[in-house]
């Protein structure tokens, strides 16, 4: 469980973070969302210690980060996956940080199978690509065993089946009681297997819900096109759903397409189109954070 | 792991972070043993060493060299490679972005400052071993003159602590300025311009605190400058030690405090 109270962060007169706060549960995975400039790299950084905040708390099941004895063994944090030497191999480099966590070196072979490092485990970091990198930055995580996870933008740079296994190993890693919290761009990724989003945007928090509550309050919308499209207006207005012409078809607002499709076939009128579609979570989240986005395209 | 696991984290003590003194000081082996620079630079001491004192012994010839006199020309270039090191521990940490996973395992960061501390001087303290070895070796094998060999175990033993303190010194500059480009080159102009041109401009009851001209003191390498005044309030080496030491720990200090104050991104 983490617990964020408050937290706040300025640069200067800029506000960076501003009286941020929420949990995240155990058991599930938490996406956090936000525009680019929205905060959420300082947020995570505050998280472990790495940036002050001017106000405001980061908890561990009630123990502050700097607090804890063993910090590697409760959380495992992937925040860059640039950090590390060049002239180091992987091994190396995960020898080095287990030690300093206080960890057993006998982890390091463990960690580095499971991310499927094994083959390239003495060559040196400088030659790795960003997706050997990042898998890198995850062992470096794991090495622990811990139950909390931060991952900052972790599928950058992954091949499709590397982003598969860090999604499978993230969704395995909650369902056995551990804690998540993973901030990532591809909303469409993060849909298939967060559970709850923070949203944040120009530091402020924005939502802080299940990804279902997001979903559900989302309107459906059926297109549909008929050589009887009059008729059919007529029957959907009658019915309470008003129909807009748009291009030659109807435009119908929160209904099904088996509401409209079975209508029809009551009334006898043939159907060339029926289309359904759901606004998707990213239209959502972009919605939510169109006004507090420092760079958006035109 | 499971759900039912929802005791709170053990918290940490100050106990625990002097307890964790010996894992953190292996970490920084690890990490300065696994670079191929490490070993450039010990091999450049040695070839330094060694060929300053060949120089010596071969193109010298104005006034008669001793093997115990000419071991400190070269402990004079070791320390520098001993600063740069100092510096490299900490910078390559901060620039190649490895000091967050520090930072990160040990948020005790004065213990990171110790550990790397300690590396340091030891890192200095072989190096000038290596240095002085290499040069004595040289010395010998070039036909010099051993000279007054008593003096040679206090000679050996002050360029030691020099090396060490050099490279501790480092560590405290590379702490401030967290560049490897920025602390070695601020180093060497302090060293090359900085320091003649406050000869120039001080008094020598002042000028007699500038560290580098107290590490040559340490050395116990006459400055050709001196006059006679500068000789008559002159420190010996147990105040020259004193107030290069002085400038590591203030340098280390510095480093530490900004350490905590500074964000790591």
């Amino acid at each position: 469980m983490i617990t964020v109270r408050g937290l706040t962060k300025h640069y200067g007169k800029r506000v960076a973070v501003d009286d941020l706060t929420f949990d995240v549960a155990p058991g599930r995975v938490t996406g956090f969302v936000g525009p680019n400039g929205a905060g959420k790299s300082t947020t995570m950084r505050m998280m472990v210690g790495l940036t002050r905040s001017d106000r405001g708390e980061v908890s561990y099941r009630g123990v502050t980060y700097e607090d804890l004895r063993t910090p590697a063994r409760i959380v495992g944090a992937v925040l860059d996956a640039r950090c590390m030497h060049p002239g180091r191999t992987a091994r190396q480099h995960l020898r080095a940080t287990a030690v300093l966590s206080g960890i057993t070196t006998n982890r390091v072979p463990a960690v580095l199978a499971e991310v499927g490092l094994e083959t390239a485990a003495d060559q040196r970091a400088g030659g790795f690509s960003l997706g050997m990198r990042q898998r890198l930055a995850l062992a470096g995580a794991l090495l622990g065993e811990p139950t909390v996870l931060l991952l900052d933008e972790p599928s950058n740079g992954l091949d499709p089946d590397g982003i598969r296994w860090l999604r499978n190993h993230l969704s395995g890693f909650a369902s056995q009681g551990g804690t998540v919290l993973v901030s990532s761009h591809l909303i469409s990724e993060l849909a298939l297997f967060a559970d709850d989003l923070v949203v944040i945007g120009a530091g402020k928090l924005i939502a802080a819900e299940s990804v279902a509550a997001i979903t559900a309050a989302n309107e459906t919308k059926v297109v549909v096109a008929s050589p009887q499209l009059a008729e059919l207006r007529l029957l959907l207005e009658a019915r309470g759903l008003p129909a807009e012409p748009t291009d030659g078809r109807l435009l119908v607002r929160d209904t099904s397409a088996a509401v409209v499709s079975q209508l029809a076939f009551d009334h006898g009128i043939r159907l060339t189109e029926l289309t359904e579609a759901t606004r998707s979570l990213e239209d959502s989240l972009l919605e939510m954070t169109r006004a507090s986005a420092e760079f958006a395209s035109s | 792991m499971t759900t039912t696991m929802l005791a709170p984290p053990v918290r940490r003590s100050a106990g625990d972070d002097i307890r964790a003194l010996p894992t953190v000081l292996r970490s920084e082996w690890i990490k300065l043993s696994s670079l191929r620079s490490s070993r450039a630079m010990l091999g450049l001491t040695t070839v330094v060493g060694g060929f300053t004192s060949w120089a010596v012994a071969t193109l010298v010839t104005d006034e008669v060299m001793t093997v115990s006199r000419d071991a400190t020309y070269s402990t004079v270039l070791t320390a520098v490679f001993a600063a740069v090191m100092g510096v490299l521990i900490f910078t390559s940490e901060a620039q190649h972005g490895t000091l967050t996973t520090s930072l990160t395992a040990r948020p005790a960061r004065w213990m990171i400052a110790l550990a790397k501390a300690l590396m340091a001087a030891g890192v200095g303290l072989v190096l000038g071993a290596v240095g002085l070895g290499a040069s004595i070796a040289a010395a010998k094998l070039s036909g010099m003159a051993p000279g007054d060999s008593s003096t040679l175990p206090a000679t050996v033993l002050w360029s030691l602590l020099f090396t060490s303190l050099a490279a501790v010194l480092g560590l405290g500059v590379g702490m401030v300025a967290r560049n490897s480009s920025a602390a070695i080159s601020g180093l060497l102009v302090w060293w090359l311009v900085v320091e003649s041109l406050l000869d120039l401009f001080l008094p020598v009851r002042v000028s007699r605190f500038r560290p580098c001209l107290s590490g040559n003191v340490l050395l116990g390498i006459e400055s050709e400058f001196a006059t006679p005044e500068s000789i008559a309030v002159a420190f010996g080496r147990g105040q020259a030690a004193l107030v290069f030491g002085s400038y590591t720990a203030a340098a280390l200090v510095a480093g530490t405090v900004l350490l905590y104050r500074r964000d790591t991104n």
